[in-house]
């Protein structure tokens, strides 16, 4: 049987169908909630987030994986209400965007203590929401190198994810030596883990996303859309057509069983202004077109957003 | 966008100038403290462990817990217990109204963060490129709207305004991250006219001096931790310089980085010989329910009902004892 944990409950792979694999309802520094700068009410996080989810069901969008650590304002019973109204599977994540947005109760914690927080939200549930998490969020502090506190999170995101059978999803695949390193230690097969944004502006040129393929692990162009070409671009945007070209060159290369895709949009922001005019929707309205422009098959873009994902969000254990 | 204050806060500034204090019910005329703890945790949640799958957190016990604890002070003589753990370390501004009302006793809360362990990503790695950790304005700002503006409940509504700014700094030594916090804190207390407490890092009178730096006067400013064992004279030398003394850990007695209650008596003593006794603080930083980090259930009514007493076998007279326990808090904690 084929299992994925939604928010709502488990379901079979099978009906997943095109995943948006790592995005946001809402991502926030850890502290931001202090700030009222950034405060939205209620009706005004659903008024932006509603409309987007809605018209990813109307393209044809299945799943939407969030991919907002534990203290980054994940916010579970709100996904569950979001997913009930829209029909939009919502997977939600344990574990930490990286080292640097883990509270101190965290921070502090044993590789073994972080593995159990992260089997309990996997396997038990998140919090009082009785949600269980369906992967496992990991990732690269500020600065391009593994702080000590990112490797235990990887170490424990490694033994969470052998024991449950969850996958585990970065947050930037610079310094994959390390993480892989890390992985093969535990014993976890490297098809199990996403090294994400392998496509982002500030590190792109440094991630070895070929050499990540060759090892066996999965890749995730899943920036796509922080294009300099944006009116108010972020620091880590890139230009449209050189993503796009990383992506093809990355597929031309025999990696089309290794990729997947996404678009890393908040759909209303928690603790930050957001990227004006960048949503989930981007897969739909500009991705998959370029994508058929470029004279992709529409085999291989339902390898990419269907298939890939289903077998990566499959409950391996 | 706006959120309702549940305390009107043009009254505490309006009333400002005639001797208030701001406690969780709205500002207070000073006389009426009485008994202050001003170095105490209510709710003390490390960062992140609301989080966590194995800590529960259960509000109705939580409040009866303190509850009883508050009682308990006041039938000690406890009228008002000031909750220093800052903005960021478990604060639950509509727990302390229901506790307020219900017990009788003021509540004080504060403002502030500190350690730079304790606080989160958003103020030391945000999302900008470097990401460089905020600096004093920023922290001043932040601070001086839970003053002015009422305290957040986040991302939810700000409710009344904090009474106390508070700030701490690495036992190993201010980091540059904890020299902006002490400045924004200072600010924010000069800027609003409450009280700012710090608990110094490795060096009282370095820490004291940054606070000072920012032209906040010294009377202003209560530094906590000086009954630690690492002190070493800076009591005094804090008292000259026109400083509250904090010997806040009252009742530790096994610990090996603080003295104990014989030596803290000497500290007292010593310090009310040289004439500095309405600069002496004292309470006990107890906890009044832990998340996260060990429990520490000394009676908030500790300094009262045993230390007291104690000192006063030891020659400290009725009228410092008012003093301590009364007028320094009081003075301390009067807008300015």
């Amino acid at each position: 049987m084929s299992k994925v944990n939604t928010v709502l409950g488990t379901i079979p792979a099978e009906e997943l169908g095109l995943v948006a694999i790592h995005e946001h309802i809402g991502y926030g520094m850890p502290g931001s909630e202090l700030d009222t700068t950034w405060w939205k009410t209620p009706e005004e996080r659903y008024a932006e987030t509603v409309p987007k989810l809605r018209a990813f069901h109307e393209y044809g969008g299945g799943t939407f994986v969030d991919a907002t650590g534990i203290c980054n304002g994940r916010d579970v019973d709100y996904y569950k209400s979001l997913s009930a109204k829209t029909g939009v599977h919502i997977v939600a994540c344990t574990g930490f965007v990286g080292g640097d947005t883990a509270l101190p109760h965290f921070a502090r914690a044993s590789v073994d203590y972080l593995a159990k927080v992260f089997i309990h939200e996997i396997s038990v549930g998140i919090g009082t929401t009785g949600s269980r998490a369906g992967v496992i969020k990991v990732g690269v502090s500020r600065g391009g190198r593994m702080t000590d506190l990112d490797k235990r999170i990887y170490r424990a995101a490694a033994r969470a994810a052998i024991q449950t059978g969850a996958p585990v999803l970065t947050h930037l695949a610079i310094d994959a030596e390390n993480a892989i390193a890390i992985f093969q230690e535990e014993g976890l097969p490297l098809d199990r883990v996403l090294f994400g944004h392998v496509d982002d502006g500030v590190n792109a040129e440094n991630t070895r996303d070929t050499w990540i393929a060759e090892q066996g692990g999965r890749v995730g162009f899943d920036t796509f859309g922080y294009e300099t070409e944006l009116e108010d671009p972020p620091f880590w945007a890139r230009p449209r057509q050189e993503r796009l070209d990383h992506f093809l060159r990355f597929l031309n290369a025999g990696h089309l069983d290794k990729a997947l895709a996404g678009a890393d949009a908040n759909c209303s922001p928690l603790g930050w202004a957001g990227v004006k005019g960048h949503t989930v929707n981007y897969i739909f309205e500009d991705l998959i077109p370029d994508l058929r422009k470029a004279g992709l098959e529409e085999d291989a873009i339902r390898t990419i957003f269907v298939d890939n994902p289903a077998t990566f969000l499959t409950l391996s254990a | 966008m706006i959120y309702p204050l549940s305390v009107d806060v043009s009254a505490a500034v309006a009333t400002t100038v005639h001797e208030t204090v701001t406690t969780v019910l709205g500002p207070v005329p000073a006389h009426e403290l009485g008994v202050t703890a001003v170095h105490e945790a209510l709710l003390s949640v490390v960062p992140g462990a609301q989080f966590a799958p194995d800590i529960a957190i259960d509000r109705a016990e939580i409040f009866e817990v303190l509850a009883a604890k508050l009682r308990d002070f006041r039938e000690h003589g406890g009228r008002t217990i000031v909750d220093s753990t800052g903005m960021f370390h478990g604060r639950d501004v509509n727990l302390y109204e229901a506790l307020s009302r219900a017990t009788g006793v003021h509540i004080i809360a504060s403002t502030g963060m500190g350690p730079e362990e304790m606080l989160g990503g958003y103020f030391l790695t945000p999302q900008t490129n470097p990401p460089t950790p905020w600096p004093a304005e920023k922290f001043a700002e932040l601070f001086r709207k839970e003053i002015t503006e009422g305290m957040v409940v986040p991302r939810v509504e700000r409710r009344g305004p904090a009474g106390l700014v508070t700030t701490t700094a690495d036992p190993n030594g201010m980091t540059p991250t904890e020299e902006s916090l002490f400045r924004g804190a200072a600010r924010a207390a000069l800027d609003t006219g409450v009280p700012l407490s710090i608990r110094y890092g490795a060096d009282a009178l370095h820490d004291l001096g940054i606070v000072l730096d920012e032209g906040l006067p010294a009377g202003r400013v209560l530094v906590g931790g000086l009954d630690r064992a690492d002190a070493d004279g800076a009591a005094l030398e804090v008292a000259k310089r026109g400083a509250f003394v904090g010997l806040d850990h009252v009742g530790l007695n096994d610990h090996p980085n603080y003295i104990n209650d014989a030596q803290r008596t000497s500290l007292v003593m010593e310090l009310v010989n040289a004439g500095h006794s309405h600069r002496i603080i004292l309470s006990s930083n107890a906890i009044g329910v832990a998340k996260g980090l060990p429990e520490y259930h000394l009676p908030f009514s500790h300094v009262l009902s045993t230390f007291v007493p104690f000192l006063k076998q030891q020659g400290l007279s009725d009228e410092d004892a008012h003093r301590i326990l009364v007028d320094n808090t009081r003075e301390l904690l009067t807008h300015s």
